[in-house]
């Protein structure tokens, strides 16, 4: 019934799809795991990346602006998180998720007031440098040539994300405060240090993503929620904490996305979310190893 | 009790008798209250803002010479997109500000809750301006109720009457999987199936509302290659689909027809990155027609608010001349004498002409453009070109039609 041309452009844009949400829910993960931060505000820090691009590129137009939005964009995100965790999480670790919750969850909303204030309202729209721009046609299938640079950019991501926790001293001292926290600080390490900085680091990620989204989408109030929702689905699924958990959750959630509109578009909202529930009854504490 | 002090009593109670029947004509000279709920936070907020924007300019424009007697003087609350605070704001602007007349909302089922549990148990007048399911005033419309706004049924029919033109025979229909997504797409799909009988629609591709990437969507959609897709989104979504289907070169072979898709708030955001040739409806573009009176707004507007109007703009406009009309009509500040005074009543236009609340289904009749993106030298974003005028006749349904739903 169908081509392989469709077959093999829907797994190319699903796969792409899963860098961008890899990039992000990664970060997300890695919070989860070293600090137990249910980071609601993840969100809009992407928001805040995909906005914060969007002005560099006004700043500096053509390639440039974009090469510098993807570097920048990124660290404007990291100092908010920077200011977020000095004046406000560091204080709340001990308490409970509920609360948890609820606080990063008032902060995503004062987090998107910003957004509004700084930003307005009006849709923003940014485009990808030339060499990136238009689509190229492979077997009958026209597919933006910008997710070739996205499928590039999240194997990258993922190999520089496996050398800093395996191979730095500060990655495995974040990944030792993930299994024993009051282990790290009987011997020595700050902690409170340790966790600003894998609380900036995941935020990071956040912002990274944004940035690397912001041309394709309409960037625009709101990108932040409906993100925060798959993004908690997928490092549920993966495995709370499990940055590579985080990895094949995203594989799942886009491809399956991809793949549903292909075969059943009427109803293929449900396609991405029943792949969550089939693997949570088959898993429920996901599909690797839950540091939690 | 002596003479002098009797008169003096007399006399007293003659003051206070007039003055108080002097009362209730001085009351009459109150200002009018309008009490508007829409959202001004979150994506839609463009939208929002831009009608607030233009029932202002009316408002001042009105206040200059007054209503009555008095001003008119309003209120807003931020719903916030949800339909069960917009229905709880609208009760407080009634119960405790004492709104004479309530409007607003961009969300259909906002509008529709306000209908529903306000404006028709406490019989107070409520004046629809961005939401467009066409139930508002069709299948569930009222006394209370009317709409300012456009509906799925005129847009879908007028997309319906400028797509049986084209040679295109074989449709995909897509959009965001809520109220006005589906609203849209029936609409259309009815009218153009009316118009051109040999049409066929090979599939349909519902997504959530808000969903960033629809690449996947139209690559799948592509791949069933149809002549021409009719996408039912609105606001950020539609500059989204828009931006992607110009990232997969997706209208080089399939055509597209969105309704407000020629909206220069839709368009702009995307700059000269837009795609020309993708076809859209609308009532109301700040270039077109080029009108003395078209022109005047514009300018007014741009100097006050530092951008064109957009459609919601002009609805509000219109919303707040026909309130104004209405009570000069009226003679007096009653619900009732209002309601009575708003049906069948004629406003100018401020694109030209006249615009009339058509008193059957208390639904406004607005002309609809039907346009193609294209790339004009004094632009520096993509605006409509090619514009057919369908008359408000042309995409208005008829009355006993709309009248017909109501009595189920």
């Amino acid at each position: 019934m169908f081509d392989i041309a469709a077959l093999g452009s829907q797994f190319f844009v699903g796969l792409s799809r899963s860098m961008i949400l890899f990039i992000v829910t990664a970060g997300l993960s890695f919070v989860l795991g070293v600090l137990r931060v249910p980071n609601i505000a993840h969100g809009s820090l992407y928001m805040i990346g995909a906005f914060s691009a969007y002005s560099i590129t006004k700043l500096v137009p053509g390639a440039t602006g974009f090469w510098l939005a993807l570097l920048i964009a990124p660290l404007v995100v990291a100092l908010v998180s920077l200011i977020a965790e000095r004046a406000l999480f560091c204080h709340l670790y001990q308490r409970e998720h509920l609360m948890l919750l609820l606080f990063t969850f008032a902060l995503s909303l004062i987090l998107g007031d910003l957004v509004k204030f700084t930003w307005g309202a009006e849709y923003k729209s940014i485009m990808a440098p030339k060499l990136f721009d238009g689509s190229v046609s492979i077997l009958g299938a026209s597919i933006p040539r910008y997710n070739f640079f996205l499928l590039i950019i999240g194997p990258l991501v993922a190999v520089g994300l496996w050398l800093f926790t395996n191979k730095t001293k500060l990655g495995k001292i974040a990944r030792a405060a993930a299994v024993d926290r009051e282990m790290v600080g009987a011997v020595g390490i700050n902690v409170s240090w340790v966790f600003a900085f894998a609380f900036v680091f995941g935020c990071f990620m956040a912002g990274l993503g944004g940035a690397l989204m912001a041309p394709t989408i309409s960037i625009s109030l709101g990108i932040d929620h409906n993100l925060i929702i798959e993004g908690f689905l997928i490092v549920t699924i993966g495995g709370l904490g499990n940055m590579w958990g985080a990895l094949i959750g995203s594989l799942i959630f886009g491809l399956s996305q991809a793949f549903g509109v292909l075969f059943w578009p009427q109803f293929a909202i449900v396609f991405p979310y029943t792949a969550v529930v089939i693997v949570l009854l088959l898993r429920p504490k996901g599909l690797l190893k839950s540091v939690w | 009790m002596s003479k002098s002090k009797f008169s003096g009593i007399v006399l007293f109670g003659l003051v206070v008798t007039l003055s108080l029947m002097m009362l209730p004509a001085l009351s009459e000279a109150r200002n009018i209250k309008v009490g508007i709920i829409d959202t001004y936070s979150g994506p839609p907020a463009v939208f929002g803002n831009d009608a607030l924007n233009g029932f202002k300019m009316a408002v001042e424009e009105i206040n200059k010479e007054g209503v009555l007697g008095g001003k008119i003087e309003f209120t807003t609350r931020d719903e916030k997109f949800k339909p069960d605070v917009a229905m709880s704001m609208a009760k407080e602007l009634v119960m405790k500000e004492n709104v004479d007349v309530l409007v607003g909302t961009i969300n259909s089922g906002a509008a529709l809750a306000v209908s529903e549990a306000v404006a028709k148990t406490e019989k107070v007048p409520f004046i629809v301006w961005i939401s467009k399911s066409e139930k508002i005033t069709g299948e569930l419309g009222h006394r209370y109720v009317f709409s300012c706004a456009e509906n799925t049924a005129m847009a879908g029919k007028a997309g319906g009457v400028g797509l049986a033109k084209k040679p295109y025979k074989k449709y995909w229909i897509a959009g965001e999987d809520y109220e006005y997504g589906h609203a849209i797409a029936d609409a259309a799909w009815r009218y153009l199936k009316a118009a051109k009988p040999d049409v066929e629609k090979i599939g349909e591709s519902w997504w959530k509302i808000g969903e960033s990437d629809l690449v996947p969507n139209l690559t799948a959609i592509s791949a069933a290659k149809p002549d021409a897709v009719i996408f039912c989104t609105g606001g950020t979504g539609m500059t989204n689909c828009i931006k992607q289907i110009n990232a997969t070169g997706f209208s080089k072979n399939i055509h597209c027809w969105f309704h407000t898709a020629i909206d220069h708030a839709v368009l702009k955001p995307l700059g000269a990155e837009a795609p020309e040739g993708i076809s859209g409806t609308i009532q109301y573009l700040f270039y077109y027609p080029q009108t003395p009176e078209n022109k005047a707004f514009v300018e007014a507007f741009q100097k006050a608010y530092g951008n064109p109007p957009g459609f919601p703009a002009f609805n509000a406009y219109i919303t707040g001349k026909m309130i104004a009309g209405a009570y000069k009509k009226a003679g007096k500040i009653d619900k009732e004498k209002f309601i009575d005074a708003l049906e069948g009543l004629k406003v100018a236009s401020p694109a030209g002409g006249m615009v009339e609340m058509r008193a059957c289904d208390h639904q406004v009749i607005y002309p609809m453009h039907f346009g193609i993106t294209k790339k004009l030298p004094q632009y520096d974003f993509v605006t409509a070109s090619d514009l057919v005028t369908l008359t408000g006749d042309d995409v208005m349904p008829k009355c006993e039609d709309v009248l017909k739903t109501r009595k189920k």
